[in-house]
């Protein structure tokens, strides 16, 4: 068998398919305009919620009864909340929980979707068509929103149980995704093969079917991550989520609901945040899941 | 379904806001001044036509019970004033007037009372008020089995006597002063006694009086609505039809009052009142408010067991800064249960500046370990700002303080269990001062939710209302104010005024210190 391997070729010459291919992909990625501003700006968000210690120039919990209401400054680039908070220091800090609650509620999302996913749709059976099924589709009918409400109403307040709340809705959207590619996947020849190879089910569903559902996965992920960001803004917004005096964009939202008319930066800076975040990550996926598509040149 | 409401409100909310990033890009105003004046106008024509003949009250909560000697909340209060009518009422100067007793005589002990009450009166089920009935009344409120936190107000009496169709002789076992005082409110509110009995009824949801107007419906969380009683004793009502609506967001709840939703508001956010004084369409009355405002401790449970961190509380505190920042200076920081304005506040009793060090000198000498607890505090956005402030203030000298949001009804539930750390609730007063101390810092009363004991102050307070002399009661409440500060199961913050705004054709609205809006006096211009 070695022998018939392409030896006499010089290897340098030759690129890796897999390179050229991860090399196609990218400049498609590239060429999509919108796929890199939305891809920039959530790097930009991840590198501020790291950061957000460094970068923050105010505590974003100090509260300074000398400059309740200021509209931006100099010193206070988006202006004080009504207890004289650095809003500039709670949007920066905000992304942080922002970036947390959509990445955490995501892997919960993903850490029980995934496995369902692939047993359901691997031995399909009695357990696949009338349980996890039916399952999802009672949590599917009820609108995402609402279910979470409910969720971190039972849990209780706080941006741990807001978290746990989000990932959980959005776990039967992974089922249902991972369980339909594997159905399609565990009738192909490579899975016939390996079955009759001998190989166990284990082995087979991890190494061969996982990694061929992947770029699915992760086109969905990233647009989860979007909805998971949404929801958290609007449980905190209830005050179901991230709890006083801890900022989320959220509740500065409501916040500066009542000061709409007098002093709308309070508002406007985080509302503008959550709509730059989930718009930037949304592009971003849509560029992932074109690049990742095989059908697209 | 509340859910979903909510959830849309987001979304109407997140679609605004993207709105506003839009509008203000686009730099095009022309299309929103047309639109504005043309809107205004509509709604003008609308409310003279269609809510012409309709009260509309706004209120900051939804009352939870109906009726009046079951009641303990103050938006409740707002409500009875319509539909039931006290023995005794009180005008604007805090003086007692008649109601349904047209005179009364008070023996020179003290002790007797005599009510002449008022002839042809009849309950809105059509039985007809005399001596009898309000006999009854007192009766109810004084069986232990309904549990009327009313029954203070009446603890003392001793012997009803009907003389004739409608005269009531009340012996009291011994001088009580705020007698007269208690009859203006919850405890000489008179319910139909059959409507009492007749268990179908069901006062607490369906109210039955001799007021002004009579019950009509109410939809819990939207509106109790009412109609003018037709066979009311009194001047019949300045409109036809009254509806209370329960905005628990105050900003909900000016911007329909604004808009023309509301003719009137119990309560207004501090920071909205220098803006609507502005607004040619609203007028606003201000009055000295009676109540106090703070933080109650439940001394039953650690670490508010320990005096010397109930203290520390009392040093951590910033009141001016509340003032200040929550209320826009429309409040008067306070440590005591007295407004300034009431003769039982003690002028030397004077608002310390905050001192983090004394508080963190306390808490360590009380050498308490745990100093975290919650702090209870109702859903709006100034109790918000008010619980983040305190959190904060708290949190520097060394305690750790969660916040947590409940509703009222919770709230005055979880009260009665004494299950709570820390709770931010007030109280709208009294007219006298034995109203805003006795039941809530005596020993074992009805409000007394701290579960402080203190021998020294029962004893003061006992004396100081049998007492009719007001010189003599003056000075116990000095001292009784002292022992509150000192003993510290209550943070004492601030007192409120009160503010009233309403539509501009709103008419005939007569400011009570207590707060509550005599719906049947206003009508419309």
């Amino acid at each position: 068998m070695a022998q018939v391997e392409e030896t006499h070729l010089p290897k340098e010459k030759i690129e890796n398919p897999r390179v050229r291919m991860w090399k196609m992909m990218f400049g498609r990625l590239f060429q999509n305009k919108l796929a890199v501003f939305g891809g920039v700006v959530t790097f930009g968000l991840i590198f501020t919620a790291i950061f957000a210690a460094w970068l923050a120039p105010h505590d974003p919990t100090e509260q300074n009864y000398s400059a309740v209401l200021q509209g931006p400054s100099l010193e206070y680039w988006f202006g004080t909340d009504n207890l004289g908070r650095d809003l500039f220091s709670r949007v920066i800090y905000g992304a942080q929980v922002s970036l947390q609650a959509g990445l955490i509620s995501v892997g919960i999302a993903l850490a029980i979707g995934v496995p369902i996913g692939l047993i359901s749709g691997y031995y399909r059976g009695f357990l696949d068509e009338y349980i996890i099924m039916r399952l999802t589709d009672a949590m599917l009918s009820i609108p995402a929103l609402v279910l979470a409400l409910a969720l971190a109403a039972v849990l209780g307040a706080g941006l741990t149980n807001a978290m746990i709340a989000i990932g959980l809705v959005l776990t039967p959207n992974f089922i249902r995704l991972i369980r339909g590619e594997v159905l399609a996947h565990r009738e192909k020849e490579y899975v016939e093969a390996g079955k009759a190879s001998g190989i166990s089910d284990f082995k087979l569903i991890i190494k061969h079917i996982l990694p061929n559902t992947m770029a699915p996965i992760m086109v969905q992920a990233t647009l989860a991550i979007a909805a998971a960001i949404i929801v958290e803004a609007s449980l905190s917004y209830l005050g179901l989520g991230t709890q006083p005096p801890d900022p989320s964009w959220g509740s500065m939202l409501a916040n500066g609901q009542g000061y709409l008319d007098s002093a709308p930066w309070i508002a406007l800076f985080p509302g503008f945040f959550i709509f730059l975040t989930v718009i930037s990550i949304n592009l971003f996926g849509d560029g992932i899941r074109d690049m990742l598509d095989p059908k697209m040149k | 379904m509340k859910s979903s409401m909510y959830a849309k409100r987001i979304v109407v909310m997140l679609t605004l806001l993207s709105l506003v990033v839009l509008a203000a890009c686009g730099g095009d105003d022309e299309g929103a001044e047309e639109s504005d004046p043309s809107d205004s106008e509509g709604e003008g024509t609308e409310t003279s036509e269609g809510d012409g003949d309709m009260l509309v009250v706004g209120l900051d909560d939804d009352p939870p019970l109906l009726d009046p000697h079951l009641s303990t909340a103050q938006v409740e209060s707002q409500i009875f004033l319509s539909v039931y009518e006290t023995v005794v009422t009180v005008d604007e100067n805090l003086d007692i007037q008649p109601g349904l007793a047209e005179d009364w005589e008070v023996s020179d002990d003290g002790t007797t009372y005599t009510f002449y009450l008022q002839e042809d009166v009849t309950f809105h089920d059509g039985t007809e008020f005399n001596a009898e009935a309000l006999e009854y009344n007192f009766e109810r409120i004084l069986d232990e089995e309904l549990g009327s936190p009313a029954s203070s107000d009446l603890a003392l009496i001793d012997t009803m006597t009907v003389e004739g169709e409608h005269t009531l002789v009340v012996e009291l076992e011994e001088p009580f002063a705020p007698f007269l005082a208690g009859l203006t409110h919850r405890a000489g509110q008179v319910v139909s006694p059959e409507a009492a009995e007749d268990e179908e009824v069901d006062l607490s949801n369906h109210p039955v009086g001799t007021g002004p107007y009579q019950f009509e419906e109410a939809v819990a969380q939207s509106h109790i609505s009412f109609e003018a009683y037709e066979d009311y004793w009194g001047e019949a009502p300045g409109v036809d039809q009254l509806e209370y609506r329960t905005f628990t967001n105050e900003d909900t709840r000016i911007t329909n009052l604004t808009s023309g939703e509301l003719d009137i508001v119990n309560r207004v956010a501090y920071k909205d009142i220098e803006q609507l004084e502005e607004d040619p369409e609203i007028e606003m009355s201000y009055e000295d408010g009676i109540g106090f405002q703070g933080m109650m401790l439940n001394t039953n449970r650690a670490p508010f067991d320990n005096q010397e961190v109930r203290q520390a509380m009392n040093y951590a505190v910033d009141r001016e800064a509340i003032a200040e920042v929550v209320f826009h200076g429309g409040v008067n920081p306070s440590v005591s249960p007295f407004a300034p304005s009431s003769w039982a506040n003690n002028p030397d009793l004077e608002v310390p500046e905050r001192d983090a060090e004394r508080a963190q000198e306390l808490l360590e000498s009380s050498a308490v370990d745990d100093l975290s607890f919650t702090l209870s505090i109702r859903p709006s956005p100034a109790e918000q700002q008010l619980g983040e402030m305190l959190q904060s203030m708290l949190n520097e000298v060394g305690f750790e303080v969660e916040l947590e949001q409940v509703e009222f009804g919770t709230m005055l539930d979880n009260m009665y269990e004494e299950d709570y750390d820390v709770a931010r609730l007030g109280w709208s007063g009294r007219v006298d001062p034995d109203g805003n101390i006795y039941s809530w810092f005596h020993t074992g009363e009805t409000y007394n939710f701290t579960g402080s004991n203190n021998e020294e102050l029962d004893e003061l307070l006992v004396e100081a209302r049998t007492s009719t002399d007001q010189g003599e009661r003056e000075e116990m409440y000095h001292e009784a104010a002292e022992i509150l500060w000192d003993d510290a199961p209550y943070i004492f913050l601030y007192h409120e005024n009160d503010y009233k705004p309403m539509k501009e054709n709103v008419q005939g609205f007569n400011h009570v210190p207590d707060g509550l809006i005599r719906t049947s006096e206003l009508y419309f211009e």
